[in-house]
């Protein structure tokens, strides 16, 4: 940020930035492009996630509820009024922001393990609901998305790759927001939180307080994450917009790359995306869950290896080929 | 001299125990106070409702001319009153001066602003040589200057010190006593909990002796220490003639 200081800056965000800009002009097939998007939207929850669970350490498991959320306003929105998903998108990230305040009131109560419980809770009752809702929001037989051809004012295109780039915007827009939150008071207060929240309460952190603030700003990004999960794949129900895998998933990259770094989220699906694509093409889906097994390995392999998550490890690496002088940078957290 | 702190008939029960039990005492601004007592005589539990961790059962606590209970800890520190902890608690993943920042944006949220303050905090503690190391691999020592220097960052005009110097070497105290005996000529109005006599009689002005949750005694040094109640309940008999040796640490 300040010009005194040659590079790191800008070269983080530009270096990646770059890559992913020219990365679709390269790489032309349809199934490459397609991980790709579930990459950034990945990626992007996972930032959406680390905010909260990463950067605060409240392990929410329930960030479902607000991509649910987010996906079911834009659609309900689209079909029975037909408002743009761009609204729509908008709209659910308030509705998503709303529902944070009941949901943030009853959980923050709550601490470790039984925090985690009680946010798997909300995003199953969500889940439950919509079930029961069938005049409203279709039921558990859910809808598809009326197909209106190329019209990018309703989020709709013919070129896979503007999909691309919406979810490259969306993981853009979550860094940039992670970014100036960790270098502010809030990111300080937010580790101050995750670390000790007696000792946080002792020099004047309002704990409650901040966590209600940060929950409101990863539930709003969630809910964006949702709705252009829903344009893209033209389907939504019960079970897909408020699956307990989106949950574990953005939780999970942030564990493995990760938790409470600016790239963590993103390293972390980068790893697990590409081991879950190439562990599939070698051993196929034939061998009765064997892909899912070698998955579940590396992933054990890895949480007991570095609990810290593998952002660390490339950077020490980074570090030890480039011998960086050591910490120059006024860093928040070591490492 | 203005009163900084008014405690009165507080009580708190655990289940069965007493651990405070119609504790009345009050601070004078600029004054310097000791809690001192045996193991268990309700110390640290004076000050964890002081600061509002626990609540009381009855009584009330008013600094600086407004009632605390009922007030979260933190609107407590926002109101002027910092602490420590007994076993100090470093936000240990943060560097040190990121630590001493983060108390120092309770009054200034830019980041320049908090950085100066912490730097002005950590300089007063000595720790200045080590600040960008990460707090976790900090010494005793100075795992606790460090939680002064949080503390201070938050610009308190009451400083609560929960034994500070359990655990040090006599070198150590020292230092430790110089450095209160610096924050007391600031202005700081300071209650200290601690065992160690020799630094006690150093830096209190007055001294409140707690036993089973109840004052015993309470004056200043010398007479507190010819209270034979004292003598017997906690100091036990090398101080009978007032022979402070330095040497009674329990």
């Amino acid at each position: 940020m300040k010009a005194k200081r040659p590079a790191p800056g800008w070269l983080w965000f530009g270096a990646p930035a770059a890559i992913a800009l020219v990365l679709p002009l390269l790489v032309s097939s349809a199934f490459a492009i397609d991980i790709f998007i579930r990459v950034l939207l990945f990626a992007f929850i996972g930032v959406a996630w680390n905010l909260i669970g990463g950067y605060a350490k409240q392990l929410s498991l329930g960030h479902a509820a607000y991509f649910g959320l987010g996906a079911y306003t834009s659609t309900i929105l689209l079909i029975r009024f037909g408002v743009s998903p761009w609204i729509g998108m908008l709209a659910g990230g308030v509705v998503a922001v709303l529902a944070s305040l009941p949901i943030g009131a009853l959980c923050f109560r709550l601490r470790g393990p039984y925090f985690a419980i009680a946010t798997i809770a909300t995003a199953q009752v969500l889940m439950l609901l919509f079930l029961k809702f069938r005049d409203f929001a279709w039921g558990a037989e859910g809808t598809t998305i009326p197909n209106l051809g190329n019209s990018p004012l309703m989020m709709q295109f013919d070129a896979k790759v503007a999909y691309y780039y919406i979810a490259l915007a969306l993981l853009a827009i979550g860094l940039v927001i992670t970014y100036q939150i960790e270098r502010s008071w809030m990111g300080y207060y937010l580790v101050a939180v995750g670390e000790d929240e007696d000792a946080a309460e002792a020099i004047g952190v309002d704990t409650l307080r901040i966590k209600r603030q940060i929950y409101m700003i990863s539930a709003f990004l969630t809910a964006l994450a949702g709705t252009f999960y829903v344009q893209y794949i033209y389907f939504i129900d019960p079970n897909t917009a408020f699956s307990f895998n989106v949950s574990v998933e953005a939780a999970l990259v942030s564990i493995v790359g990760g938790i409470g770094t600016l790239w963590g989220p993103v390293v972390g699906t980068v790893l697990l995306e590409a081991t879950s694509a190439l562990l599939q093409s070698w051993l196929g889906s034939g061998h009765g869950g064997a892909q899912l097994t070698v998955y579940a390995l590396i992933l054990i392999a890895v949480i007991l290896w570095r609990p810290s998550g593998l952002l660390g490890v490339l950077t020490n690496a980074y570090a030890h080929i480039v011998q960086a002088r050591p910490a120059k940078r006024e860093a928040l957290i070591d490492g | 001299m203005a009163e900084a702190l008014i405690v009165r008939n507080l009580s708190r029960r655990f289940g069965g125990l007493r651990a405070v039990q119609d504790l009345s005492f009050s601070v004078n601004e600029g004054e310097t106070v000791a809690l001192i007592g045996p193991n268990g005589a309700g110390k640290t539990t004076s000050f964890n409702l002081i600061t509002g961790y626990h609540r009381p059962n009855a009584g009330s606590i008013a600094a600086f001319g407004r009632e605390l209970v009922g007030l979260r800890p933190h609107a407590i520190c926002a109101h002027g009153l910092a602490r420590t902890f007994q076993v100090a608690r470093p936000f240990g993943k943060m560097t040190v001066l990121a630590n001493v920042m983060t108390g120092a944006f309770l009054h200034d949220r830019t980041m320049d602003g908090a950085r100066e303050k912490a730097h002005e905090a950590i300089d007063f503690v000595g720790l200045s040589a080590k600040e960008h190391l990460p707090a976790r691999d900090l010494t005793t020592i100075d795992q606790r200057r460090l939680e002064m220097a949080r503390a201070l960052a938050t610009q308190p005009r009451l400083l609560l010190l929960d034994e500070v110097m359990a655990g040090l070497n006599p070198a150590e105290i020292d230092q430790a006593v110089a450095l209160i005996e610096r924050l007391s000529q600031r202005g700081l109005t300071i209650v200290i909990v601690e065992h160690v006599m020799r630094a006690i009689m150093a830096v209190a002005r007055i001294i409140v002796v707690l036993d089973h949750g109840q004052k015993i005694a309470e004056g200043k040094p010398e007479e507190v220490m010819a209270n034979a109640e004292v003598i017997r309940a906690y100091l036990g008999t090398g101080f009978v003639h007032g022979a402070v040796s330095g040497a009674a640490q329990c």
